[in-house]
């Protein structure tokens, strides 16, 4: 728990790392109607499309530096050498990161989507599709950023962003449906299958990672 | 058993670019052990290698002791926009029942609630030195602790480590600055 | 290294007359197709390359789980000297595939899932390519190469599922081990033959290639001073 709070503490002081994300999804979904025409039926056609790729690269913003200022000021180093348990604590770092900026963007999304749809029905089936789907970004994203932590985002987007076009598509599929009033639950439980095994596998995997990079 | 550190036969390479090869030392409880050598010569890679973060490229390493190793290394480990007590906070000292003696002698507790980008270089050092003067383990390895300190700070430094030594404990440091206790020599 | 370099010449030599008597088989000797006339010809480059491509993934992800488990030098050199030729013989696969797309289906480009898995593919390939190039420390390099290789193939089937399950315009596979082939007898043995060849072309120049990477990365070893 203490990790967890601590956490919190390093993300909460520094504001640049969590409002500006936010802030960032917020600017996409208000740009985005200014350019198609003001017609409801086009505006509602692609906004889905919008919403997920707006997700997908404002929390590739947001994890951007997540291990890059503990590793250059030398506080991984120190974790590294106290704590048998890295994986837990690099599981907790994302889930607070989840916690401070997938959850709003999850909810700031949902309200464009209700507001643009106008049904308060979708939003009740998009919100946990948000949540989940953040959440397997996040860590996704952390991987590629552990991988090329000295080296700049852009290495790490190249490298990170093929990895997720499965979740893509079933972003995609959930859309239609939803649409035609299929098989959502079916989809929402395979996004929950997926990150389930995620959570438990890239932890691990970025403190190898890590400890490599501290060698 | 009295060692707390046991090396054989070290060697290190970077790209086959041989570092160093060929250390061995043991470490007792209650002794120093001084790393000397030129600028690059290895001796932190070989104090890293003693944490455990580095593993070396051939020999055996064994570190008996069951407490965790404190480590003082070139980077300080706190965050530049949290104010004092949030790191002291973050190193899990805030508790300490020395911590305000530590902080009265280093003159600290006055700035409790300033950010540490404030404070100078020789304050942050010796906000990390913390960690050592509150440590918990028989093992201090220490790279280089007295860049930025003041001949004041660098005696309080040298006192505590002849205490700790006195207590049994294992001190294993590289200093470039001349520190006055009685500890052994390890050239590379 | 020394009875792959024996073996070298035979390699290249047979598998180089297998693939042009192949191609001059399927190109002269083979009828027409009938529905898409002398232009389906590009197979016996189309399908050996992307063949190639995806199983030079295959290879690198067992030379990767060889590295991290064992710790075996040389299999990290031979992940490293595939990726560079994985990504141009998927880019073959690409440009070919789109010359075959023009006049059959009348586009160089579809968005279909087995054309976009391809380019996924190939990105990946420069990914990993510019990851391990990206750092100073080869054996830092070396391990991040090989858990990339790992996740990534990990990875390759599930998006081959999930493209192929979001859309599929491209023809089936012709050949499959399980079924009997969808094509004619006649294309089929050239095309075999062609397949067969430019393996081994594609195996003669990782040999080549890897035989470099151990030179630059043992160059101070005395037995490679003594080679060279």
């Amino acid at each position: 728990m203490q990790v967890i709070k601590f956490e919190f503490l390093k993300l909460l002081k520094k504001s640049r790392g969590w409002l500006g994300p936010i802030l960032v999804f917020i600017l996409i979904m208000i740009a985005y109607p200014l350019t198609v025409e003001v017609s409801d039926v086009e505006l509602k056609q692609s906004f889905f499309s919008i919403l997920w790729i707006a997700a997908l690269l404002v929390i590739m913003l947001a994890t951007e530096d997540i291990f890059l200022e503990d590793f250059n000021d030398g506080t991984l180093e120190q974790y590294a050498i106290l704590q048998k348990n890295l994986s837990f604590i690099i599981g907790s770092k994302v889930f607070v990161y989840w916690l401070v900026i997938g959850v709003p963007i999850s909810i700031i999304g949902t309200i464009f989507c209700v507001g643009t749809t106008s049904q308060t029905a979708f939003g009740y089936q998009i919100l946990p599709v948000l949540l989940v789907s953040t959440y397997i970004f996040m860590n996704v994203f952390s991987f590629g950023n552990a991988l090329s932590l000295t080296k700049g985002s852009v290495l790490g987007t190249l490298v990170t962003l093929p990895l997720l076009l499965p979740i893509l598509i079933i972003l995609g599929k959930v859309v239609v449906a939803i649409n035609f009033d299929l098989n959502y639950s079916g989809f929402l439980l395979l996004l929950l299958g997926i990150l389930s095994i995620i959570i438990m596998i890239i932890p691990m995997i970025i403190s190898y990672i890590i400890r490599a990079h501290l060698e | 058993m009295n060692a707390l550190v046991k090396a054989q036969n070290l060697s290190y390479k970077i790209n086959d670019k041989k570092l160093f090869q060929g250390i061995s030392f043991e470490l007792l409880k209650g002794k120093a052990l001084h790393i000397q050598g030129e600028n690059g010569s290895g001796k932190t890679t070989l104090l890293r290698m003693v944490c455990g973060l580095t593993k070396p490229t051939k020999g055996d390493l064994i570190t008996l002791t069951d407490k965790e190793v404190c480590f003082i290394g070139h980077k300080n480990a706190i965050k530049q926009y949290l104010n004092v007590e949030d790191n002291l906070a973050l190193m899990n000292l805030n508790n300490h029942h020395d911590l305000q003696k530590y902080l009265s002698v280093f003159d600290l507790d006055k700035s409790l609630d300033i950010n540490i980008a404030n404070l100078s270089f020789g304050q942050q050092k010796k906000i990390a030195l913390l960690r050592l003067f509150l440590n918990r383990s028989d093992l201090l390895i220490l790279d280089e602790p007295c860049v930025g300190l003041d001949t004041n700070s660098q005696e309080i430094l040298v006192d505590f480590l002849k205490k700790e030594l006195a207590n049994g404990k294992g001190i294993i440091y590289s200093s470039h600055i001349f520190l006055d206790f009685d500890s052994d020599s390890l050239g590379i | 290294m020394f009875q792959v370099n024996r073996a070298y010449p035979y390699i290249f030599y047979l598998s180089l007359i297998t693939y042009l008597l192949s191609i001059f088989w399927g190109l002269f000797l083979t009828p027409e197709d009938f529905v898409q006339g002398n232009s389906y010809r590009i197979i016996y480059l189309h399908v050996p390359a992307s063949f190639i491509s995806q199983s030079l993934y295959l290879a690198m992800a067992i030379a990767s789980a060889v590295y991290l488990i064992w710790k075996v030098k040389l299999s990290v050199y031979l992940v490293r000297s595939i990726a560079p030729i994985g990504a141009v013989t998927t880019f073959i696969a690409l440009i070919s595939g789109s010359i075959w797309g023009i006049p059959t289906w009348g586009t160089w480009w579809v968005w279909d899932a087995r054309i976009v898995s391809t380019l996924i593919l190939f990105i990946m390939y420069l990914g990993l390519i510019s990851l391990h190039d990206s750092f100073n420390n080869n054996e830092k390099a070396d391990k991040f190469l090989s858990i990339l290789v790992l996740v990534g193939s990990v990875n390759i089937p599930i998006i081959k599922m999930s493209v192929e399950w979001w859309s599929t315009l491209h023809q089936p596979a012709s050949i499959t081990l399980s079924e009997k082939p969808a094509i004619d007898l006649v294309m089929l043995y050239p095309l075999f033959g062609s397949i067969i060849g430019f393996t081994g072309l594609i195996a003669c120049l990782v040999i080549l290639s890897s035989k470099l990477q151990i030179i630059k990365r043992e160059k101070n070893k005395s037995w490679v001073k003594d080679y060279v």
